[in-house]
């Protein structure tokens, strides 16, 4: 039944590393992180003076900075998108720079500040004339975005759906994180012996999926497929997540049912990794109840480009795909003691693999967890 | 086919349980929420209520109420397959602002944590799957059009689909909330139930008051 495969016609993105997907890319394979000493507000008192910000990005009052990353990207993409795709948001705080102003400065309106009026600009930008949600998962919501893009190109409700993620670095978000004492001081280590907290990041980017039949008949180039997906909540605690990581398990063995694959098939996962201690604990043990003793080569993102929240999971979808195109597993940036229960699965080189399939996975505030099956161009075919 | 067993809502005044036609009047969310406790439509003690924002405290009495009407009960430890997914119009604006006008006020010298939390749309779903133990998939969704029938409509997809088999699907404002149960039709062994796609277009009502009618209507 090839037309309910979701296929992935074009993506982009800008993160710390710079614009597109080479940047990061190429970031990531060097084993340099991205993050950087915060400019574009003071803090003195916050738990961290760094995050990874992107170059060149700054506060302006007549852009937000989400619309600063979003537009040259969406720009340049929109005479490929038709005109019938719903379009998805995925942002945990979008345009948050007006609240902050409405309440500092009197200035703009606090109301300017909801996604779905940050929605309305990305359907306009895309020249769309379709309908349109924004997902709210927390630091899951891309993941989530494209779960659901992907399930509703699969019930036939759609065979065109561009899914758009964003979220800045600001001083809503900083003094939130510092607050929680979630922060990494220096930069965000994840499963190093040594880790203490996240870095915070941002990032915006798009993924334009389509039903296989859909991109065979207009002659797409597909890149990938977003072959399984689960979404599950932990249904444990507001902030922390489940210690035994029984509700990623599930999101795990649910994505892996939904794309009819076993374990045995995936040949790397792209995990949240977020550098805190309970996070990555609790990955690992999911990961090794759902694959088993054997390693499969796992790695973060989150060293390199911070946690680029609402973000993270395009962010990370992008660079999964790039690692089936590559047959290399990216380097776990700033790993330098990998902590024990990570050995052996974690590496801070560059890897080799062969299969035409990987696992994606982010989880979030609220306990909600997210996994999908990523799998390679040709491999659809 | 996917059916609806339970609708739960409330307003400033009111509360209701749709299919077991109970309508009464209240005096408050707090006040509610012991009332609650004392008949038993909380299992336990709902952990930090009265810390909640307002969109919690309404998606967990709404909830409580839409659990109910469909006969379903719960306990403390025990996790059920069941989704949670929310559309609300404001989304968490009430709660950004009082967070960073805290902070602020503050001096800016530290935010607090647990306003920072309320921060997201998607932690009232969250409070109530954590006091509800639902497992399910947990989403929070805006819909630039129909938000009620979108997001029921999304939730039977997702039943449909065999993501989860069944969800509770909320509309909670600052004012008031209304929660469904939706679940597959052939897994109902018991009990009233109205199929979803006569729900939908009850639900298509821009007027509180008239959705809820138009829903009692449906009974």
């Amino acid at each position: 039944m090839p037309s309910l495969k979701a296929v992935s016609v074009a993506l982009d993105m800008v993160t710390p590393y710079g614009w597109g997907i080479d940047s990061c890319w190429e970031g990531l394979l060097s084993g340099t992180s991205a993050i950087r000493r915060i400019d574009r507000f003071s803090t003195s008192l916050m738990q961290t003076n760094n995050a990874a910000t992107v170059p060149y990005i700054k506060p302006r009052r007549d852009e937000s900075l989400v619309m600063q990353m979003l537009t040259p990207l969406l720009k340049k993409i929109a005479p490929e998108i038709p005109s019938d795709t719903f379009v998805i948001l995925a942002t945990t705080t979008g345009e948050i720079e007006f609240l902050q102003r409405f309440i500092i400065n009197r200035e703009h309106e606090a109301i300017k500040s909801r996604p779905d009026h940050l929605l309305n600009k990305i359907m306009l930008l895309a020249g769309t004339r379709g309908s349109g949600m924004v997902v709210s998962a927390a630091c899951a919501s891309s993941s989530a975005a494209v779960s659901r893009a992907a399930s509703m190109i699969r019930n036939k409700e759609c065979d065109s759906i561009l899914v758009v993620a964003c979220d800045s670095v600001s001083e809503f978000v900083t003094a939130g994180f510092s607050s929680l004492m979630a922060l990494d001081r220096h930069m965000a280590r994840p499963f190093d012996k040594n880790r203490c907290g996240l870095s915070l990041g941002e990032a915006a980017g798009f993924i334009l999926l389509m039903s296989e039949e859909r991109a065979v008949r207009e002659k797409r180039h597909m890149l990938g497929e977003i072959a399984g997906w689960g979404l599950t909540s932990d249904a444990n605690h507001i902030t922390g997540p489940s210690k035994d990581g029984s509700g990623l398990l599930n999101a795990v063995l649910n994505a892996m049912k939904s794309a009819g694959i076993s374990e045995k098939e995936i040949g790397c996962i792209s995990a949240h990794g977020t550098g805190t201690l309970y996070n990555d604990s609790m990955e690992m043990k999911a990961i090794k109840k759902a694959f088993g003793e054997n390693p499969v080569p796992l790695y973060s993102v989150k060293g390199g480009t911070g946690h680029t929240m609402g973000a993270a999971g395009l962010l990370e979808i992008i660079i999964g795909f790039e690692t089936l195109n590559k047959k290399i597993v990216p380097p776990t940036v700033n790993l330098r003691d990998t902590d024990r229960e990570a050995e052996g699965w974690v590496s801070s080189g560059p890897q080799s693999f062969e299969s035409p399939v990987t696992l994606s996975t982010n989880s979030g505030f609220g306990g909600v967890n997210s996994a999908l099956v990523l799998k390679k161009a040709e491999a659809t075919l | 086919m996917i059916a609806v067993t339970g609708i739960g809502w409330l307003n400033q005044k009111e509360y209701g349980c749709v299919i077991g036609k109970v309508e009464k009047h209240h005096e408050g969310l707090d006040s509610l929420y012991s009332s609650f406790k004392r008949k038993s439509l909380f299992s336990y003690p709902v952990k930090n209520f009265s810390r909640f924002d307002t969109i919690s405290k309404m998606t967990c009495l709404c909830a409580a109420l839409a659990l109910k009407d469909a006969g379903i009960s719960y306990s403390a430890g025990q996790k059920k397959d069941i989704g949670i997914f929310g559309a609300n119009e404001a989304g968490c604006l009430e709660s950004n602002l009082n967070y960073f006008q805290d902070y602020i006020s503050s001096g800016r010298i530290l935010a607090r944590g647990n306003l920072f939390i309320y921060t997201l749309p998607s932690i009232p779903l969250a409070e109530a799957s954590i006091h509800f133990g639902l497992s399910g998939p947990l989403l929070h969704m805006f819909f630039n059009e129909k938000r009620i029938p979108s997001l029921l409509s999304f939730a039977g997809d997702s039943i449909a689909g065999g993501e989860t088999p069944s969800i509770l699907a909320v509309g909670a404002e600052e004012k008031n909330a209304i929660c469904f149960v939706l679940k597959q039709e052939a897994d109902i062994s018991s009990g009233k139930n109205i199929g979803l796609q006569n729900v939908i277009s009850a639900a298509d009502k821009s007027n509180f008051s008239e959705m809820i009618t138009a829903l009692i209507g449906l009974v």
